[in-house]
């Protein structure tokens, strides 16, 4: 018999020690509550908030930048939105049961038993109470130069909140003022406890936001000035305990967990089957993917992974779930810096770079080829664009020969050893950028180099310290080519103001986009005009007026901005996102599926409160 | 004033200005990082779908608390703070007291560091004795090999080799975390177990880590004063082997002595990779998010913190070396 290695065995000793000591005294009087499973209702949930990562100290307030505070569970809104293409207005029901909308705002009706986990019911003052937060919090107006009419779909102007009676609630527009995301908007704003948090307000918040809102330019922002004061205060609160009207209450969070029971007063309980919810903080991937490894979490949010640990997952028990996510993965071009201001060579470049085989290394999992560059994600774009506007577009497909023309024609040169020379003679050498941390960018960095070395331009992959820095240099000017994410959607002028917008030096005034060629941007795109099927068009111009333009009327606008972009690839799009989940059926069962897009647009709280994610 | 209170007074004086020149420093080099705070929380808001204008809003709210002043002026005002004992607030947390998150994240890398700075030194040094006075045998050998490789492996390395055994193999240790959330905090055993359960692997992954960074001093100490005349005269005089061991004990350890009181202000700095790998929420993964998200006075408190510890560690090392060495003292 050999003898345990002394370092192995120590250890072991210490965990047995450890695990017996915590399992031993588990039967005295400060026992676990509950473990384990599902079980009909009752049971732990155990997941992982991607959004929020847990930091001891932070406070329970979900106004601070960091808040140890949880989307779906007991971080409530009137409603969870849908992430509709087709109507970015849709949501599903919170705190309020129905909602009808009207030219001047908004009237809602609250849950019949909508309640706070200490009893008291939700009422009009609560929604008064943050609806007037958000206006400290930069989330509601004022909207500058809004010019009385049509305003862009960012922030949301209400007036006035009036109780009607009944939990009725009528929410009152800025008059003059028309967001056409209103709805979703003030649904979707975070509503919190009037007894709780009014007392960080001053008395007057009403008066200084009709200040803002009101026509004396001195008043109004003397009124923003001290919005956003007390702003600061409120997202400084740190509250003595949770007091939630979702479906769970926030019971404890130590350095490394959140722990979340059942609110009993929830207005929809006996929907709700997890007594108790775990949420786990996590580092990085890694934790993630270990966790599943384990069976530990029953559900898991998107995280970048490899092949390989997919079958570790899928082998553990996870069932995959897959749903649209409105980013894309491209690469960006700094149009002020030589030869990139040329759109044959951003041409001859996507016709260069083999997006499957970049896809199958960078985001094998979460990945999904890029069919095309358009500046949407491709499954919207193929919803929008119709057959013929499909099929004007250019694919690029690899193909090095026409590649190898469009640089000839641009007067670039190769030589004999196959290198590519510009105009001017130099050996042409690209570096790509992206940034630490950025896996799935720097996996797919190394492949977009070696088709582009092999081709004849010799590209380096170099890497960023970190987002913050990557930021600041992008500004600044300091790349050529890098990694950046685009179409982020659903809405179309979200997605085209990330090519067209503020990022790229446009601001908009009175509904009119004007250029500023001197702003800090970030992958700066030049002319400020495209010819398109020989028409000239102003693509921040045209992403502007997105904004302003209802979903039904758009599709004009995106046709022509989708074959610009196509034409003209300020970025080339690499790969489409997918946001894929994964659920045990060990513990629970009824999660949505594959399909079910507006539940798996929100957090599993939101399913719990729509009857899913029932105990076995 | 005795010569000690002189001695006291000096070294108090010297740390004072110590600190000083160290805040100033990284006062100025963490507001040099490039990026500002609001980055990339700006960027996650145009990822969870706000427009520019809103996104820009938001930031501008919740990150107000960075200053707009000259550096030179922000700079006198953390100095004033400083005086009274205020480390200022927080950035990426809203306002919050950056003392509250330096507290609150100060027991999770004092227990587990100091727990494995201890178990490594005692195991170390001992360690070190045996494969210094048997260093020509295997087991020298063999001790003085396992000190080159535990003192040559990257943390990162080790921290996931431990996890991997002990966690994704075996399933005998949590993998990350300080405690089952399901045990109240608190002076009870379920609670005490489960913060030891959860300590295992961190623990074990910084004793392993400094194990061999005291083997070999102590083995290249011991190895020094054995060839000291002081121990061949004792040989000479018959001097019983046990006393002999004291002799050649206390004075080897005398410089390993130095190193582990700075270890102990070292400490206070955690180790990223450690806290990062079993996801344990100490002073290091503090810093280490408070970076990325250009937090700059969580960025400084951190630093002063580490910075103040050592250099009180420093100075406690010098005055106990008074006490234990009288050479010293001449």
């Amino acid at each position: 018999m050999s003898r345990p290695k002394p370092l192995v065995a120590a250890i072991a000793v210490a965990a047995v020690a450890a695990t017996a000591l915590s399992a031993c005294s588990s039967s005295s009087s400060s026992a676990k509550k509950t473990n384990g499973g599902g079980g009909g209702t009752g049971g732990v949930f155990t997941s992982i908030d991607a959004n929020n990562k847990i930091t001891a100290g932070a406070p329970m307030n979900p106004y601070n930048a960091s808040p140890n505070m949880f989307k779906g569970y007991n971080w409530m809104q009137l409603a969870f939105t849908k992430n509709d293409p087709s109507d970015p207005n849709a949501v599903l029901p919170g705190l309020a049961a129905s909602w009808t909308s009207s030219d001047s705002g908004l009237t809602i009706q609250l849950q019949p038993n909508a309640k706070w986990s200490d009893g008291t019911p939700v009422t009009a003052a609560d929604i008064k109470t943050s609806l007037a937060i958000a206006y400290t919090q930069g989330t509601a107006g004022p909207v500058a130069s809004a010019g009385g009419t049509v305003v862009a779909g960012s922030n949301f102007e209400v007036s006035d909140v009036k109780d009607l009676g009944g939990g009725k609630i009528e929410i009152d527009q800025q008059p003059g003022v028309k967001n056409l995301y209103f709805q979703r908007l003030v649904l979707t704003a975070t509503i919190v406890n009037d007894k709780v948090y009014a007392g960080q307000l001053p008395a007057d918040i009403w008066t200084q936001i009709a200040a803002v809102q009101g026509t004396d330019p001195a008043a109004a922002s003397a009124a923003a000035d001290k919005l956003a004061a007390e702003g600061k205060t409120i997202a400084a609160f740190s509250p003595a305990k949770d007091v939630s009207a979702g479906p769970f209450v926030e019971t404890r969070v130590n350095p490394g967990e959140a722990l979340l029971d059942r609110n009993q007063y929830f207005y929809a309980a006996n929907k709700i089957s997890p007594k108790q919810v775990i949420l786990r903080s996590y580092s990085g991937n890694q934790q993630i993917w270990g966790y599943m490894n384990g069976g530990e979490l029953d559900y898991a949010p998107y995280t970048s992974m490899p092949t390989n640990i997919l079958n570790q997952v899928l082998k553990a028990g996870y069932t995959r779930i897959d749903a649209p996510s409105y980013v894309s993965a491209s690469i960006a071009f700094n149009e002020k810096q030589a030869p990139y201001n040329l759109t044959p060579v951003r041409q001859a470049l996507a016709y260069v770079i083999d997006r499957d085989a970049v896809t199958k290394v960078g985001e094998p999992v979460g990945g999904i080829t890029a069919p095309t560059t358009t500046g949407l994600v491709g499954s919207q774009s193929d919803s929008i664009l119709s057959a013929d506007q499909k099929a004007a577009l250019n694919p690029y497909s690899p193909d090095p020969a026409k590649a190898a023309s469009l640089l000839q024609g641009a007067g670039f040169t190769k030589d004999s050893s196959g290198q590519w020379h510009l105009p001017n003679g130099q050996q042409w050498k690209i570096t790509l950028q992206t940034v630490n941390g950025f896996s799935d960018w720097i996996a797919a960095s190394t492949i977009v180099a070696n088709e582009l070395t092999a081709f004849g331009i010799q590209t380096t992959a170099a890497i960023t310290a970190d987002f913050a820095t990557y930021q600041k240099e992008m500004a600044a000017g300091k790349y050529a080519v890098g990694w950046w994410l685009v179409a982020l959607g659903p809405q179309t002028d979200m997605a085209y103001a990330r090519i067209y917008g503020s990022a790229d030096g446009y601001s908009v005034t009175n509904g009119q986009a004007a250029h500023d060629d001197n702003a800090a941007t970030n992958w700066e795109h030049t002319p400020a005009s495209y010819t398109v099927n020989g028409q000239s068009i102003d693509p921040g111009q045209l992403a502007a007026q997105l904004s302003t333009t209802p979903v039904s009327a758009q599709q004009p606008i995106i046709a022509q901005l989708a074959a610009a972009t196509n034409q003209e690839l300020p970025v080339i799009q690499i790969w489409n996102y997918t946001h894929v989940m994964f659920d045990l059926d060990k513990r629970f069962t009824n999660y949505p599926k594959t399909g079910q897009d507006d539940l798996l647009a929100n957090p599993p709280g939101v399913w719990m409160m729509q009857g899913y994610v029932q105990g076995k | 004033m005795t010569a000690f209170a002189r001695r006291l007074a000096g070294k108090l004086a010297a740390g004072l200005v110590m600190v000083w020149v160290v805040v100033t420093f990284t006062f100025f080099l963490v507001h040099a990082l490039p990026g500002k705070p609001g980055d990339v929380q700006y960027e996650q808001y145009i990822q969870s779908g706000m427009n520019a204008e809103q996104a820009a809003a938001k930031v501008k709210a919740i990150y107000g608390y960075t200053s707009h002043d000259s550096m030179l002026s922000q700079y006198g005002g953390y100095l004033g703070k400083l005086l009274h004992g205020d480390l200022g607030q927080s950035i990426s947390y809203s306002g919050v007291p950056v003392s509250r998150l330096i507290w609150a994240a100060l027991p999770w890398t004092v227990i587990p560091v100091l727990s494995g700075l201890l178990v490594s030194f005692l195991i170390g040094v001992t360690a070190g004795v045996v494969a210094a006075v048997r260093r020509s045998s295997r087991w020298g050998g063999l001790l003085t090999v396992s000190g080159s490789l535990f003192a040559g492996v990257p943390a990162f390395v080790l921290a996931l080799l431990l996890l991997v055994v002990f966690h994704t193999e075996w399933n005998l240790l949590p993998d990350a975390g300080t405690s089952d959330i399901q045990y109240d905090p608190g002076w009870n055993l379920p609670y005490i177990g489960s913060v030891v359960q959860h300590a295992v692997l961190p623990v074990c992954a910084y004793a392993l880590l400094s194990y061999g960074g005291w083997l070999l001093a102590m083995k290249s100490s011991v190895v020094s004063v054995l060839g000291d005349d002081f121990i061949l005269a004792s040989e000479l005089r018959g001097i019983a082997p046990v006393t002999r061991a004291r002799y050649i004990g206390r004075n080897a350890i005398l410089p390993l002595f130095t190193v582990l009181a700075l270890s102990f202000g070292v400490m206070f700095a955690g180790s990223f990779f450690i806290e990062d790998t079993f996801d344990y929420p100490g002073l290091g993964d503090l810093l280490l998010k408070s970076i990325g998200t250009r937090d700059y006075p969580v960025m400084a408190g951190a630093f002063l913190l580490i910075t103040v510890s050592i250099i009180i560690a420093n100075i406690l090392a010098d005055l106990c070396y008074t006490l234990i060495d009288p050479r010293v003292r001449r």
